[in-house]
This record gives C-alpha cells, sequence and structure tokens, in this order.
C-alpha cells in the first residue's frame, strides 16, 4: 500500500514537473479553426494597414482553417462604431477579437460582455480598462516613450535647452495621454532636462489637416519654438510637411513617433532630425500569436505565462505596471531613426514596399 | 386618374418599403444570425440614440428649418449628468440639471430663429460648436463613470426579450410623434409653415411660437438621448456623439422629407430608419467595413433626391407628350 502511494506521489510529481516544463513554453498547434477579427481604431491608416499584414501572416504560418476579419469603423463614427463591430461579432460568434481601442472605457459594456460569451477579447496598441481584456500587447513600455522623446528632445535642444511644444492625437487617446504623462515626468525627475520648458500641448485629431495646423498654430504663438514634439505618426508627418512648407525647418525641428516610410523626405530635408518608432508588422503578428493560444485554450492569461510566438521568439506574460489589475506582453524596443542609420532603415523599406529608386538601383 | 396612380406608385415611402423588404431577404439570406432575437434587438439598441433624435428632427426640417446643434446638446447634456456625478451629487439630481442645460440650448436656439429672425443653419451651427465647447470645459481631457446599475440598466439590461427599456422609449415617442404631426393642428401648422411661411403668417398662425416649441423640443429629446447614451456606454467623455447630427439628418432626408421643408411624413421617417439599421446591421454582419457603409447609405441618399425629381420629369414629359397628342388632333380636325 505505502509502495502504491508512493508510486502514485512520484507519478503525480512527474505528471506536475511535465506540466511545468509544458507550461513553460507555451507552443502554438497549428491547423485550429479560429474565427478572429482584429480590429484597428480607423481604416485606411498606414501602420493599422500594417498591423494586418503581420496578422496574415501569422493566420497563414498557423494555418488557421478560420477565418479572419479586418474591421474598423469610420473616423466619425469611432466609439459607436468599435462597439457595432464587437456586438456584430458577438452574434456571429467569433472566437477572437484584437482591439486597438479608441477608448479606454466605453467599449466596457460590449467587450465584457463579449467575454461573457466566451470570446477571447485581446487589446493592441491602445488598451481597455482590464476589466474588459484578457490581455493587453503593449507595443513598447509606455514609460520609455516618455524616456525617448526625451531624450530625442534633449538630442535636438542641446544641453541648453529650449523650448518645445507636443503635438498629440485627440485629447481622450490614452496611449498618447500616457506617453505624455510619462514624458512630462521624466522631464520633472531628472535634472538633465532642466532645461526643456514644455510651453503648450495642443490636439491634430490624427487628421493630417488639423495637425498641419495646429504645428503652424504653434509656431505662431511661440516664436521662440524650437521643437514640436509629436507622438503620432499622423501629427509628426503634418508638422514636418508643414516646417517644411514654410521653410522653418531650421529654426523648428519636429520629432517624436513616425513611420520611416512617411519620414523619409523629412529628415533628408533635416525638418525631421530624428524619430522613434516600433514595427506594427510584429504588433499585429504577435497580437495574432497571443490571441490565437488563448483562444485555442493552449494558454491561459496569467501573469508568468511564457510563449513563443513564432518567428518572434518567446516571450512572457506579466503584470502590467501602469494599469493596475492589467496584463501585458511587452513587445518592444524602439528603433530610433535618424540621418546615421538612414541607410538601414531605407533598405528596410525597400524590402516592405519595393519603390521607384530600389527599382532604378537593382537596374543599374 | 393615370397621373395620379403613377405618382402614387413613385412614392417615395413605397420605394422605401420595397427597398427595406428587399434589404430584409438579402440579410437575411447571406447571414444566419440575422433573425436571431439578439441581432434584432442590436439592430435598434446600438443606434437607439440617433433613432429618437430622428423622430423630432423630422419636425424640424419639414417645418423648413435645420438643427445642426442636437449632437452637441447630446455631448452637452452627457457631460453636465457627468460633471454633477463626479462632484458627489446624487445622479437624479445630475440628469436633473441635464434637463434644464438642454432647456436652455433649446430656448438660445429657439430665441434667436424664431424672435430674431436669424437662419437656423447659421444659429445651430454656432450652437454645434458652443455647446460642444461647454461639455469640454466641463470635463476637459476626463472620462466620468462608474454611475449606478440602475442608470446604465436603463439602457444595457433586457426588459422584455432580449430588448432594453430604450427601445420602448424609442416606440412610445414615435407614436406620439406620428399623431402629432400627422393628426394634430400643430402638426398642420408644422406642415403650413414649411410650405408658405409668409402665408402661415397672414393665416393667422402663431409662427414664432411654432418653431418656440419646436426648437425647445428638439434640444430636450435630444437631451434624452444624450443622457441614454451616457447610459448605454457607461462612461461620459465630452466628445460624446460627436458628428451624430449627420447620421440623424440623413436618415430624416432618406425618409422623403424635403430639404426645403413643408413635404414628408413621419411613416416615410420610420421606414427610412429601419432601412438605414437594417443595412448597417447586415453590413456590419457580413463585416462589411467602414467606409463602405458610409458610401452605400451617400448613395442612398442621392437616390433620395434623384429618384422624386426623375419621376417628376417623366410625368411631365407624359402630359406634354398626350397635350401634343390632343394639339394634333385638333390641327386634323381643323383641316
Amino acid at each position: 500500500m505505502k509502495k502504491l502511494s508512493g508510486l502514485i506521489i512520484a507519478v503525480l510529481a512527474l505528471s506536475w514537473t511535465m506540466g511545468v516544463f509544458a507550461q513553460e513554453v507555451v507552443v502554438a498547434e497549428p491547423g485550429q479553426e479560429v474565427d478572429m477579427v482584429l480590429m484597428p481604431k480607423f481604416l485606411g491608416i498606414l501602420v493599422f494597414d500594417q498591423a494586418h499584414d503581420g496578422a496574415v501572416e501569422a493566420h497563414e504560418e498557423l494555418g488557421n482553417t478560420g477565418e479572419l476579419i479586418f474591421n474598423a469603423p469610420t473616423p466619425e463614427n469611432a466609439i459607436p462604431g468599435q462597439i457595432e463591430i464587437i456586438e456584430s461579432s458577438i452574434t456571429q460568434g467569433v472566437d477572437a477579437i484584437m482591439i486597438s481601442a479608441n477608448d479606454y472605457e466605453q467599449l466596457l459594456p460590449s467587450t465584457t460582455s463579449a467575454i461573457d460569451e466566451g470570446i477571447t477579447i485581446v487589446t493592441w496598441d491602445s488598451p481597455v480598462d482590464p476589466s474588459g481584456e484578457a490581455l493587453f500587447i503593449a507595443q513598447v513600455d509606455f514609460s520609455e516613450t516618455g524616456q525617448v522623446m526625451a531624450d530625442m528632445a534633449l538630442n535636438l535642444l542641446g544641453e541648453d535647452g529650449g523650448q518645445f511644444a507636443i503635438l498629440s492625437a485627440t485629447p481622450d487617446a490614452s496611449n498618447q495621454n500616457a506617453w505624455i504623462a510619462s514624458m512630462e515626468e521624466v522631464l520633472a525627475m531628472d535634472e538633465t532636462y532642466a532645461n526643456l520648458e514644455l510651453v503648450a500641448t495642443v490636439y491634430g485629431n490624427d487628421d493630417p489637416d488639423d495637425s498641419y495646423n495646429e504645428a503652424l498654430g504653434l509656431v505662431d504663438t511661440y516664436p521662440d519654438l524650437e521643437l514640436i514634439m509629436a507622438p503620432t505618426t499622423v501629427g509628426i508627418a503634418a508638422a514636418a510637411k508643414a516646417m517644411q512648407d514654410e521653410g522653418l525647418c531650421d529654426q523648428v525641428a519636429v520629432s517624436g513617433l513616425g513611420l520611416p516610410a512617411e519620414m523619409q523626405e523629412f529628415t533628408e530635408a533635416g525638418c525631421a532630425p530624428e524619430f522613434a518608432l516600433w514595427s506594427f508588422t510584429d504588433l499585429g503578428y504577435l497580437t495574432y500569436y497571443v490571441s490565437y493560444l488563448l483562444a485555442t485554450d493552449a494558454m491561459v492569461a496569467e501573469a508568468g505565462v511564457t510563449f513563443e510566438a513564432g518567428r518572434m521568439g518567446t516571450y512572457t506574460i506579466e503584470e502590467d505596471p501602469g494599469r493596475e489589475g492589467g496584463l501585458r506582453v511587452l513587445m518592444g524596443p524602439f528603433s530610433l531613426y535618424n540621418e546615421d542609420n538612414f541607410d538601414e532603415w531605407a533598405l528596410m523599406d525597400d524590402m516592405e514596399e519595393p519603390d521607384m529608386e530600389s527599382t532604378e538601383e537593382s537596374d543599374g | 386618374m393615370n397621373n395620379s396612380n403613377l405618382s402614387k406608385f413613385l412614392r417615395w415611402e413605397t420605394l422605401l418599403l420595397a427597398i427595406l423588404v428587399i434589404s430584409i431577404i438579402v440579410n437575411a439570406s447571406i447571414s444566419e444570425f440575422y433573425f436571431e432575437p439578439g441581432n434584432i434587438s442590436n439592430i435598434f439598441r446600438l443606434s437607439i440614440e440617433k433613432a429618437i433624435v430622428v423622430v423630432v428632427m423630422a419636425f424640424v426640417i419639414i417645418n423648413a428649418e435645420i438643427d445642426l446643434s442636437v449632437a452637441s446638446v447630446m455631448g452637452l447634456a452627457a457631460s453636465v449628468l457627468a460633471f454633477s456625478y463626479e462632484a458627489g451629487h446624487p445622479l437624479i439630481l445630475g440628469i436633473g440639471i441635464a434637463l434644464l442645460a438642454g432647456l436652455l440650448c433649446g430656448l438660445i436656439n429657439g430665441f434667436f430663429i424664431a424672435y430674431l429672425g436669424i437662419p437656423s443653419l447659421v444659429v445651430t451651427l454656432a450652437g454645434l460648436i458652443m455647446y460642444r465647447g461647454a461639455a469640454r470645459i466641463l470635463l476637459e481631457d476626463r472620462s466620468v463613470g462608474d454611475y449606478p446599475a440602475w442608470f446604465t440598466g436603463l439602457a444595457q439590461n433586457e426588459v422584455l426579450g432580449p430588448f432594453p427599456i430604450t427601445i420602448f422609449i424609442f416606440i412610445l415617442l414615435l407614436v406620439i410623434a406620428f399623431v402629432i404631426l400627422q393628426y394634430s393642428t400643430f402638426g398642420r401648422y408644422v406642415y403650413a409653415i414649411g410650405n408658405n411661411l409668409e402665408g402661415s403668417e397672414y393665416a393667422g398662425i402663431n409662427v414664432k411660437r411654432v418653431k418656440m416649441w419646436i426648437f425647445v423640443a428638439s434640444a430636450l429629446i435630444a437631451t434624452v438621448a444624450g443622457i441614454l447614451y451616457a447610459a448605454r456606454l457607461g462612461n461620459v467623455r465630452a466628445n460624446a456623439a460627436e458628428g451624430f447630427e449627420l447620421d440623424i439628418i440623413t436618415i430624416v432626408l432618406l425618409g422623403g422629407v424635403s430639404i426645403f421643408g413643408g413635404r414628408g411624413t413621419m411613416a416615410g421617417v420610420a421606414l427610412s430608419l429601419l432601412l438605414v439599421l437594417n443595412l448597417r446591421n447586415g453590413m456590419n454582419l457580413t463585416n462589411v467595413n467602414g467606409n463602405t457603409q458610409t458610401s452605400v447609405i451617400g448613395l442612398l441618399l442621392i437616390l433620395s433626391v434623384l429618384i422624386p425629381n426623375i419621376a417628376q420629369s417623366v410625368q411631365t414629359w407624359w402630359n406634354r407628350r398626350n397635350i401634343g397628342d390632343k394639339d394634333k388632333r385638333l390641327l386634323a380636325e381643323e383641316v
């Protein structure tokens, strides 16, 4: 009897250990049928199309026999439109919804009812309150964003510092607000940045025209302005265009988060000497992997769970330091783009979207 | 006789009904989920605030006016309620203050339009900007939530089948509006003023008072819609309901209400509302993207203007041809 119980314990212990091993790195089992919805904030924005590309890549790689639906509202219908898409996805009985949220709280009634129906809710790019999601795929650490923006500002303004302004997306964009807050924190905490003076924060609503006009407005209002920091890809390109059109590039530099493909001409012209970003293709790819793993019950959303996300390697779910009770998978890190590494990122762009120049080169 | 039959057949309401039936059949055939009770509820629930304001916008436009400020009034109402709740007052007080704020917006709009004679396009455009501005002053970039369960339950809890109480509020409002517009003296005044303002004044209608009532009603109903919107989302930001005015006006015009006033029926507006909601739902169920959805609705709106005009041209042409034949016959007899 004793021997038997000993054996049982040994078997239990072994299976437990194996279980732990199995849990150590969760690997997706390809070929399952999982209907998934990828919902960015809006349609027709390059970065979200790139995220879609990444998700499609993972979808094909995993041989998912279900559907991958890509849908988003129009800007004038941002929040009600996202709610409509979530609700109709519930009706259609999809298995997972991957959301870049237009609001931190207002989608909650819909996402919680989706969770009640057994649907996996994963947020990416911009999260909702932890009560309405399984976890959040964070592109970069929000506090790191503040640090990177502060460093770029210091780099561009120099030790002597000077006046700079922030051109953001909308007043309610939760990620932009978090990044700006973390930048302000860095500026306030560290003496190194003491001479950087933030004179204004304005909002271009992620609209090229609005952002363009807001950038010009800043220059008019603050004659001593030396830098516009735009933590939005729409804003930074519009601001750089505005400075270029007005011939102000030698007075006011533009920096922030920008897309290499859109920023190339402005960096060449010296209007946007340095900016940063992460890969949205990777973000879409990683988001898809996590959602697939959760929806197929291969993994549970708990801190400490480690999994493999295809070509991107292993990641671990952790507690989100910025959101109490929230979980996140941190993608990271930032890529800095400037004249020095111009060749590298120009090359990278050519690979993503071959343009005229690269064709000419290969001809020659 | 022939002509009136033709025009009856080409009445916009008949066409709307036909398109609606087709859209329902198409929806049902392309999506197995369409007739699920939960989906039927979704059709209305997810746009209920717009639907409520559509009913009163019909009065405004038949009266040959426009109210561009409704969505901003909705946002202001929600923001006032949120601001008061955030300050620690009971929610019911916030609802009261929101209604007062809505009343004030209506009085301002009505006073400038009815008594000072400034075009409603200008006054309510100013209102659109001003009331939204006031909402932004109150809430800045904050969001206010955590309302009591009875409040969010208004728009979220199912009271009968899968339907929340907001849907019944809408139906009640629609019935009342139908009776007032089509069967009451006030309704006749609304049409008369929309058709011929000066004539109505000479006929002894108190035009100013009718217009005042309409704009006060418009703002008050928009306030109620704004409060219900807050209940549905469970959370308020200053940008609540931003841009809704265009959808609302689109539905009214699609319902056959003339932008020049005097023409249109509540039945047409109700059909148009059903059609737009059904189309949106069908397109959502089949994952048609937002840009395409907007284009389809836009196309319908153009058709709603084109088809009655084409019908009229056809009729004129028909009449002329008949007259032409008669003339020929007369000529032949004379010879």
